[in-house]
């Protein structure tokens, strides 16, 4: 069963979009509620070892962890039809079930303190795989366990596992109404510090997004979570299809990501999906061809990252890689058809100091899903106008910081008890990050790194190593 | 005639006694002195010198007695005043003469009716001697026909005998008898001594009668009479025809068909030989085709060769027959077209789905796709991770059985597991780098720039990653659309494509290394160089990668499966297969040496990157703290080479790309040309 992914979620966010997720992939893989083949699958070439393993008795078991410092949400799930599925040694609910209240360096300190057994639980599932690929992490970066236990999780995983790749689904915060969490900027900082140097790849879902999607796209009056989640669990599952129903390309998680991250910190990917629906809602059905489902990709309204953050500067901000992964039926001979179409009318704002097309992945379909329309979308890009989502995270942490609120609750911990250094260091390498997707964003990035005062490559960088002005595109 | 065919050889009475055979007449005069018994057929009816000369009796007596002799003349044999003279002393030339001092009357209406005599023993001899075994079926059927012809004239001279006996035939009244019978005789010899003369056998035979029959259309009688021979003489040759068309069986013990089989071509090769040509050649045409069938002679040959495969398949293959449809029913009305018309739709569309349905033909194709094209590709990623070692041996040091092993466990482990044909898979290295393979396959299309004489040079260091290769299993008879060399051109295509493979994996464990020092401070080392060089060098794979398979193999795949989809014979599926490959060997730049090589060189670079970007990444760290100086160069070095050798590429691709368009698709992908941003 090569290239297993364990997927960990923490926190309440996390556990639902993990459990949506879940049930998603057991729809698709014709797994019933509790784990068992269903009958009428039988049509073989999906890889359900990626993400299951079967136990003595052939039920088909995720591959997951469920993680929480208060029993809300995992009770749900343990009550739910689903509760069959899951391996119960894979559960894990803090005895005190008082959960992090909202704060970072509470959820990071109770996660240094529960994690042996949380170790236990993750070596014994990597113990149980053949060739493990990797760690999918869920979780949200407001709220206190997702985000300060989360980091600590993948503080640990990356130390634990270097060679591993670890994936994070996270879902930032909506900033366009005032949150019940106000410490929310302090919270989401100190995640992307952990989001940037401990994870290979985010893929960012931004509630603000999501909810203007489920508004505007969907027609839902009041979004309620399981339907946002639904989003979200359509995303995770559509970008791993090529990995669950194996072709041409993208066979592995590494292969995957590595076509699409350019630098080992630039790993904030964005995703769009097309057509859009949730449950139990009237499909409109509308005529999806190659092209159709391509333009749509690159519609600002059917991406899961807030529009106000990429209309700012907008005529700047560059996509430096996109991969669309393709499912249904498709006429392979549109493919090509579609991208010169895109190509010609200029739809696409791509860097200018390297090479840089649309990739295609053309991916099977689940045959036990019907859905109305034939081909469906997913776009994984990578894209700076992401920067001023961090932005915007900074500046919000600026005003908090600048009135001293709320402090006192992280100098409770061990990590602020002497000073407050770790919310500089943290905002030292967002801005890091910022800087460096806004370099991305000018035609000369490539240089970017040699003019550093003390860089001894500078001189030998001007000479030799400039990519012709024709090859970069 | 072919002197292999055996013929059974006559009894020796035909010979040794030519009273049974007629032939007697050729050899009374050369015989007639030493043999005693022919001797006495010489005494006793021609010798007229011991009867007295005929002008002695009265013109009412000579009348009689020339009666008599012509009575006996018309049967071929001479009388006491009529005699045979061979002309000229040629075999089968004779000429009745009658005694001079007979009434001229008399002898004029006598010679008349000599023509008629000398017919029938040309006809009489002809039949004897083509009935003979050698002479094949259609001159048996011919000259059975003649025989008949033959009995009823003899039936006809006896009742005139017998009306001589009564004392009612006159001579005038014996010329009206005959006059009827004059012209069809006459058209009968001239066309046996047509065929005599040179020795015709099989389908000559029916072209002569056929032209013979159309020559003499103004004659009503003689040609509905050779018609009438031509339907007979056919019957036999129909009968093979019949067997072929509606069996696909060649029963031709005389060599007469104008179908040949070719016996030593076994529809084994086609699985193990590269240049098989058992499809091609095993059957074929011969020159000699009945001119009524050369319109439907390819069609015939296929029809047969359709029913052959089936019968080679162990599959009941008959074309079901009725009476209308018996093609020995021989009529003017093309009935018999319209007959082989109907076997082949049948034969074709049995085979097709016999080939689709039994065979599972698309399942097949499929199936070689998944893994010779990775159109299922995962499991080569498991593959990989096992073998890597193995694969990186030398040639001679690389265990083929450990490999296959290997990939048996990979096939089981990964999505391949539920496909049963997964087991028809074998591996195998090869000797030769992919470019020196393409240049010992001559046949294939092959653009050669002309001056790649010497650097066609082996590389030294050749490993089995260069030289991996997959084997798929392939049975009768659909080896006969996935014969040996389509499989060899599906296995180049292969090892094209798992060397991407294994250069993109190669990359993308540089790109993991670089992952790992995310943490440090990048900015102004070397590090953040490496990883946009890495960035580009993977975009160049991936890009060639996608060019390969979503705009070569994939859209080609599609087009030739919905052709195939609506083919209705063999060949057309044989061609739309044999035109897929084609164009995938030329578009995946198979057979562009100088692009290709360009490629193998980029490739090459980006793994030497790959293999040292560990310790690039290191000695840049080490740079950063001010230890190392010397070794800063290297990124760039390579960042040099590869955007160099990726720049040269472009001329060339843009000079092929005037005549080969799908080269525009790829510039686009690999070097971003035609963006004009």
């Amino acid at each position: 069963m090569p290239r297993e992914i364990i997927t960990l979620q923490v926190g309440q966010c996390g556990n639902q979009i993990g459990m949506e997720f879940w049930k998603q992939l057991c729809l698709e893989h014709g797994i019933s509620k509790d784990g068992i083949l269903e009958d009428f699958a039988t049509q073989g070439g999906d890889r359900k070892d990626v993400f299951f393993y079967q136990a003595d008795d052939q039920h088909y078991i995720p591959r997951a962890l469920l993680i929480d410092l208060e029993p809300r949400v995992i009770n749900a799930i343990q009550n739910s039809e689903y509760r069959n599925l899951y391996n119960h040694e894979n559960i894990f609910v803090a005895d005190h079930g008082g959960g992090a209240g909202n704060n970072w360096a509470s959820g990071y300190h109770q996660g240094e303190q529960v994690q042996e057994d949380i170790m236990d639980m993750v070596d014994r599932e990597v113990d149980g795989s053949d060739s493990l690929e990797g760690f999918v992490l869920c979780h949200s970066i407001a709220g206190g366990t997702g985000s300060g236990m989360g980091s600590y999780l993948l503080e640990t995983l990356n130390d634990r596992y270097s060679k591993k790749l670890v994936q994070t689904y996270s879902v930032f915060p909506n900033q366009s109404e005032s949150s019940d969490v106000v410490v929310q900027p302090y919270n989401s900082l100190l995640t992307l510090k952990r989001l940037t140097l401990n994870a290979d790849c985010v893929v960012v879902l931004d509630n603000t997004a999501l909810n203007k999607i489920a508004v505007e796209r969907l027609h839902l009056t009041n979004p309620t979570f399981a339907q946002t989640n639904s989003l979200v669990s359509t995303v995770m599952s559509a970008s791993t299809t090529t990995l669950r129903y194996p072709g041409y390309m993208n066979n592995d998680l590494v292969g995957l990501l590595a076509s699409l991250i350019p630098t080992p910190r630039c790993h904030f990917l964005m995703t769009g999906y097309t057509p859009l629906t949730v449950e139990r809602q009237a499909n409109v059905i509308r005529k999806t061809t190659v092209l159709d489902v391509m333009r749509r990709l690159l519609q600002t309204k059917n991406i899961m990252v807030s529009s106000h953050a990429r209309t700012k500067e907008a005529s700047q901000a560059k996509y430096i890689s996109i991969l669309n992964i393709i499912q249904g039926e498709v006429d392979p001979t549109q493919v090509h058809e579609s991208l010169q179409r895109i190509r010609e009318r200029k739809l696409v704002n791509f860097i200018e100091w390297g090479p840089a097309s649309i990739q295609v992945a053309l991916s099977r379909k689940s045959p036990y899903v019907q859905t109305a329309h034939r081909v469906s979308g997913l776009m994984l890009a990578s894209h700076t106008s992401i920067r001023h989502l961090f932005s915007k995270c900074l500046s919000q942490y600026e005003k908090l910081r600048k009135k001293q609120a709320f402090l006192d609750n992280y100098r409770k911990f061990p990590m602020f008890q002497d000073d407050l250094s770790e919310f500089d260091e943290s905002r030292e390498v967002i801005e890091s990050l910022v800087d460096e997707y806004k370099a991305c964003e000018s035609p000369d990035y490539i240089k970017w790194g040699m003019e550093d005062p003390d860089g001894v490559l500078t001189g030998e960088g001007n000479a030799t190593g400039s990519v012709d002005p024709k090859l970069a595109v | 005639m072919d002197n292999s065919v055996a013929c059974p050889s006559t009894p020796r009475w035909n010979i040794e006694r030519p009273f049974l055979t007629g032939r007697f007449h050729q050899e009374t005069k050369l015989t007639s002195q030493h043999t005693q018994y022919k001797g006495y057929s010489v005494n006793s009816f021609s010798s007229p010198g011991k009867e007295s000369p005929v002008g002695c009796y009265h013109a009412s007596v000579q009348e009689l007695l020339v009666i008599d002799d012509i009575l006996s003349a018309l049967v071929g044999i001479e009388g006491r005043y009529t005699s045979i003279k061979k002309v000229n002393g040629k075999e089968d030339h004779f000429k009745f003469q009658i005694d001079a001092s007979m009434d001229l009357a008399l002898q004029e209406l006598a010679k008349r009716m000599f023509p008629l005599c000398e017919n029938f023993l040309l006809i009489n001899q002809f039949v004897e001697s083509r009935s003979q075994f050698k002479n094949g079926l259609v001159n048996h059927a011919f000259a059975a026909a003649l025989r008949t012809l033959l009995l009823d004239y003899q039936a006809m001279v006896a009742q005139l005998e017998h009306q001589f006996r009564l004392g009612r035939l006159s001579m005038q009244g014996l010329w009206f008898y005959c006059q009827p019978l004059m012209g069809t005789m006459q058209a009968l010899s001239t066309v046996i001594q047509k065929a005599s003369l040179n020795k015709f056998t099989g389908s000559a035979v029916l072209n002569l009668l056929q032209s013979q029959a159309k020559a003499m259309s103004g004659d009503h009688v003689v040609r509905s009479l050779l018609e009438k021979m031509t339907q007979c003489a056919s019957t036999a040759y129909l009968s093979i025809l019949e067997r072929w068309v509606y069996e696909g069986v060649i029963d031709d013990p005389y060599d007469e068909f104008f179908i040949a089989e070719n016996k030593s071509l076994q529809k084994e090769a086609l699985i193990q030989d590269y240049d098989a040509k058992y499809w091609q050649q095993r059957y074929s045409l011969k020159d000699d085709i009945p001119s009524f069938l050369s319109s439907a002679a390819e069609t015939i040959l296929i029809t047969g060769k359709y029913l052959n495969v089936m019968r080679e398949c162990g599959h009941n293959a008959q074309v079901p027959m009725s009476d209308n449809s018996k093609l020995t029913n021989f009529g003017a009305n093309h009935h018999h077209l319209e007959c082989i018309k109907a076997a082949y739709d049948f034969a074709s569309g049995e085979l097709l789905t016999l080939i689709k349905e039994k065979y599972d033909l698309t399942g097949k194709l499929r199936s070689i796709k998944r893994y010779l094209l990775l159109d299922q590709g995962d499991f080569l990623v498991h593959f990989m991770d096992m073998a890597r070692e193995e694969l990186a041996k030398r040639l001679d040091e690389i265990s083929v059985e450990k490999l296959q092993s290997l990939l048996e466990l990979a096939l089981r482990t990964t999505a391949a597991a539920a496909d049963p044909t997964h087991e028809d898979l074998t591996c195998c290295v090869e000797r030769s780098s992919l470019l020196k393979r393409l240049s010992t396959l001559k046949d294939l299309d092959v653009n050669r720039p002309v001056s790649d004489s010497n650097d066609l040079e082996e590389p030294i260091s050749i490993t089995g990653l260069e030289t991996f290769s997959l084997i798929y299993k392939v049975q009768w008879p659909l080896s006969l659309i996935i014969s040996r060399k389509a499989l060899t051109k599906y296995q180049l295509i292969f090892r094209f494509l798992f060397h991407c493979e294994y250069v993109n994996r190669q990359l993308c464990g540089a790109w993991q290394v670089h992952q790992g020092v995310r943490k440090l401070k990048m900015r102004g080392t070397g590090i953040s160089r490496s990883s946009l060089l890495c960035r580009s060098m993977l975009k160049f794979i991936n890009s060639l990668l996608h060019y390969l398979t979503f705009e070569v193999l994939e859209p080609n795949w599609h087009v030739m499966h919905c052709r195939l989809q609506t083919a209705k014979s063999i060949d057309e599926v044989i061609r739309c297969h044999d035109f897929f490959l084609e164009k995938c060997l030329k578009e995946c730049l198979l057979l562009l040496p100088e692009v290709l090589k360009k490629v193998e060189k980029l490739k090459s670079t980006c793994l030497q990157y790959a293999a040292a970007a560990q310790w690039l990444i290191s000695s840049s760290i080490e740079l950063t703290s001010g230890t190392a100086t010397a070794d800063s160069n290297s990124v760039l070095q390579f960042e040099k080479d590869f955007n160099s050798e990726l720049q040269s590429l472009e001329p060339i691709l843009n000079n092929y790309s005037q005549a080969e368009p799908y080269l525009k698709h790829l510039a686009q992908w690999i070097l971003g040309v035609g963006d004009d941003r």
